[in-house]
């Protein structure tokens, strides 16, 4: 798991559920994640929320994953 | 106990009720159709559902889903509507779906004769659907039996948990003869074993009966019903190890309750018998006649009726007799001859088959059995 | 797998999580369609009007309908095209159940189609999740009823002849209660949507314009997940209300998602309740 958070949002990437297809990344609105280097158990490469800083918490990276392997929560 | 008077058809309707139908899905077919008007009457009344579906595949999915919901249910229909039934049957088997299914036979192939009689059904009715597996089979030869054997139908669907088939055909479907029905408590009436608990997770792991308790819906078992070969979980398991595994059982859990499936009656016969007429449904009848004629023309002959067409126990059919001729009288092509021609391996076993469109004639019978006499 | 076992995203707890990754493809729009309607089934649930053992899952055969793996519910995997005549069944025999159909357009509106008319026709209890790609993507990328005309696929290598099947349109046609079409490029409209389904009674269908990078993106030439998924987001276009023509699927002129029809006329179990006289 990848786990980032900033003062508001907390965002998290169960790496061995990902397969790389790269919606998340496409449809952030202020580009938080790119892909990373490492390679889950299936050697795909799933993405790492490099920018967390710029997380608006709109949760369109949880809603447009088709596998149920990223997810964003309010930090309190 | 009720006495009545009443029709192969209906005897059909109320052996269901008396076994405690509550869901009935049908299409209107000839000869069967009486079956799903009789039932829509009165199945209401006693708080079950009968709906005219938009087909017969239709029917017995949805037989099938409302088995699943917890209720006995039962579809009904002839030789046309039984063949579209065909992959639902497979899914019945692999699901381990206790539904009863009702063919009432006519004479095929196609559309064929559909108000006339026939027993060309009877191998249909063994290996319908794709894949390996044993449907029980019952074949009914008065109303009176139409009315027990569904009652046994669905007690044998409850306990190994499997589809089974009834085959009556155009005759005993129109014929009205008497009939004493049961009330609660007169007759077994067995039920589908339910787990015990709430979410399970390995919904088919059998006891050792080899049948495991049905996960019904709304219970909170989270259960998977599963059409692809699975493993114990209900998960697809396209492995050799969990194939076989599932096969075997499936087909094991019958033949294990051999002794409670098959049946079938004896007349006249000794230890001393030359020939047996072997027969079944509404054609045994006539059969039965022709022995009695036989008889008191002087031949040593008895007769074997099969109430359990499939699957047939080999060794009480072959220890039922000693004569070493038997005549297979059928309406069809000489289907079920087959079967016993293997059965009894060193007999002689002659095929009479029929094919009569009309309950068969004295005469007729005893012209294809004289034959071989 | 040990990690795999506990519930960590928001949904797992509706998942059975030992059978995740699921076996789509990457980039395939069902499990963002599964997604939405977990979302929506969770809010029902938290309001108390749904009991999660009261709910059923029943899916045919293709890759849509093998969501009811998924699902920690009871659930269904069935024949071909039946999935709409066993959740008929279901739903009668045991009319406290939620029963939730699941499949592809192949499935649903090919094979299953006679169903599929009767059910709306009859308003029968249940809701009709319908995922279009627009092609057999299991089989290995096949023509479907909804494949646009001209679309090159492995048995129309000249090109599809034939003009589609819209099932928005055929449901309109009939008697259900709810029908609406939102698309995996706005998974909010397929929560909502579905979510409005929950609370309605009858037969209610909702269309859900898929991406299949993998299968029909290749007869299209967007091979890719994310070009596909732009490629169709660009031509979704949202209207309140919209018009029995506006349910018209053109990949040129867009397609309208939206809700075609809501109403409340009898469902098949109270108009069964009524003939039955209780």
């Amino acid at each position: 798991m990848i786990s980032r958070e900033h003062g508001k949002f907390r965002v998290t990437v169960i790496v061995d559920r990902c397969k790389e297809c790269g919606l998340c990344i496409a449809i952030c609105p202020v580009k938080v994640l790119v892909r990373s280097s490492i390679e889950n158990k299936y050697g795909y490469r799933p993405p790492e929320p490099s920018d967390i800083e710029k997380c608006i918490g709109c949760k369109l990276c949880e809603y447009n994953c088709p596998d149920f392997a990223i997810f964003v929560e309010k930090v309190v | 106990m009720r006495k009545t008077f009443a029709s192969g058809n209906i005897a059909v309707a109320e052996g269901a009720i008396t076994a405690g139908l509550k869901f009935y899905a049908g299409y209107p077919i000839t000869p069967s159709s009486e079956i799903m008007e009789y039932l829509a009457e009165k199945l209401p009344k006693l708080n079950g559902i009968v709906v005219q579906m938009e087909d017969e595949i239709a029917s017995i999915n949805a037989a099938i889903g409302a088995s699943w919901a917890g209720a006995k249910s039962m579809t009904a229909t002839s030789g046309p509507g039984f063949s579209l039934m065909a992959e639902a049957i497979g899914l019945a088997v692999i699901t381990e779906t206790p539904v009863v299914i009702v063919d009432v036979m006519r004479a095929g192939p196609s559309t064929g004769v559909p108000t006339k009689t026939s027993q060309s059904d009877v191998l249909q009715a063994r290996w319908l659907a794709h894949g390996d597996y044993i449907v029980p089979c019952y074949a009914p030869w008065s109303v009176q039996e139409a009315y027990d054997l569904v009652i046994k139908a669905f007690n044998t669907a409850e306990l190994l948990r499997t589809p089974v088939i009834v085959l009556s055909d155009a005759v005993i479907a129109h014929l009205w003869e008497p009939l004493t029905m049961y009330d609660q408590g007169e007759v077994e009436i067995i039920n589908r074993k339910i787990p015990k608990g709430t979410e399970i997770t390995l919904p088919y792991k059998p006891d050792p009966d080899l049948i495991p308790p049905m996960p019904i819906f709304g219970k909170g078992f989270k259960t998977i019903v599963e059409s692809l070969t699975h493993d114990e979980r209900g998960y697809y398991a396209p492995h050799e190890s969990a194939y076989r595994a599932l096969i075997t059982r499936l087909n094991l859990k019958i033949l294990k309750r051999l002794d409670y499936i098959f049946d079938y009656e004896t007349y006249n016969c000794t230890s001393e018998c030359d020939y047996m007429l072997l027969s079944y449904g509404s054609t045994a009848r006539v059969t039965y006649i022709a022995m009695l004629e036989l008889r008191r023309r002087g031949y040593n002959i008895c007769m074997l009726r099969l109430k359990t067409l499939w699957p047939i126990d080999r060794e009480k059919l072959v220890n039922s007799c000693k004569a070493r001729r038997i005549v297979v009288v059928e309406n069809n092509i000489g289907k079920i001859y087959m079967d016993i021609d293997r059965v009894f391996k060193d007999r002689e076993v002659y095929s009479a088959p029929i094919l009569s469109l009309e309950p068969p004639s004295l005469r007729e019978v005893l012209e294809v059995i004289s034959i071989w006499l | 797998m040990a990690v795999e076992s506990i519930n960590i995203h928001p949904l797992d707890k509706h998942l059975r999580v030992d059978r995740i990754p699921t076996l789509y493809c990457p980039g395939c729009g069902i499990g963002i369609t599964l997604g939405a309607m977990l979302r929506a089934l969770d809010k029902r649930i938290n309001e108390g009007l749904i009991d999660p053992n009261k709910i059923v899952w029943v899916g045919g055969i293709g890759c849509s309908a093998r969501t009811v793996f998924y699902v920690r519910y009871d659930a269904a995997h069935v024949l071909h095209g039946r999935a709409i005549a066993f959740a008929t069944g279901v739903v009668l025999a045991n009319p406290e159940l939620l029963v939730i159909v699941v499949g592809g357009d192949g499935d649903i509106a090919g094979i299953g189609g006679n169903h599929f008319i009767h059910a709306a026709r009859r308003n029968i209890d249940i809701i009709v999740v319908m995922i279009t790609n627009f092609v057999y993507a299991m089989t290995g990328g096949q023509v479907a009823p909804t494949t646009p005309r001209g679309v090159k696929t492995t048995t129309t290598p000249m090109g599809n002849p034939e003009p589609p099947l819209n099932a928005i349109k055929l449901v309109l046609a009939l008697n259900a209660n709810y029908a609406a079409r939102a698309s995996v490029t706005t998974p909010h409209y397929i929560e909502n949507f579905f979510y409005k389904a929950l609370g309605i009674k009858g037969f209610r269908f909702i269309e859900v314009i898929s991406t299949c990078p993998e299968i029909y993106g290749r007869h299209i030439g967007l091979r890719d997940p994310v070009e596909m998924y732009n490629e169709l987001k660009k031509r979704v276009k949202y209207k309140p209300k919209p018009s029995i023509e506006d349910a018209d699927i053109d990949w040129e002129k867009g397609i309208i998602i939206g809700e075609f029809l809501e109403r409340n006329n009898p469902s098949y179990l109270e108009l069964l309740r009524g003939v039955y006289g209780k």
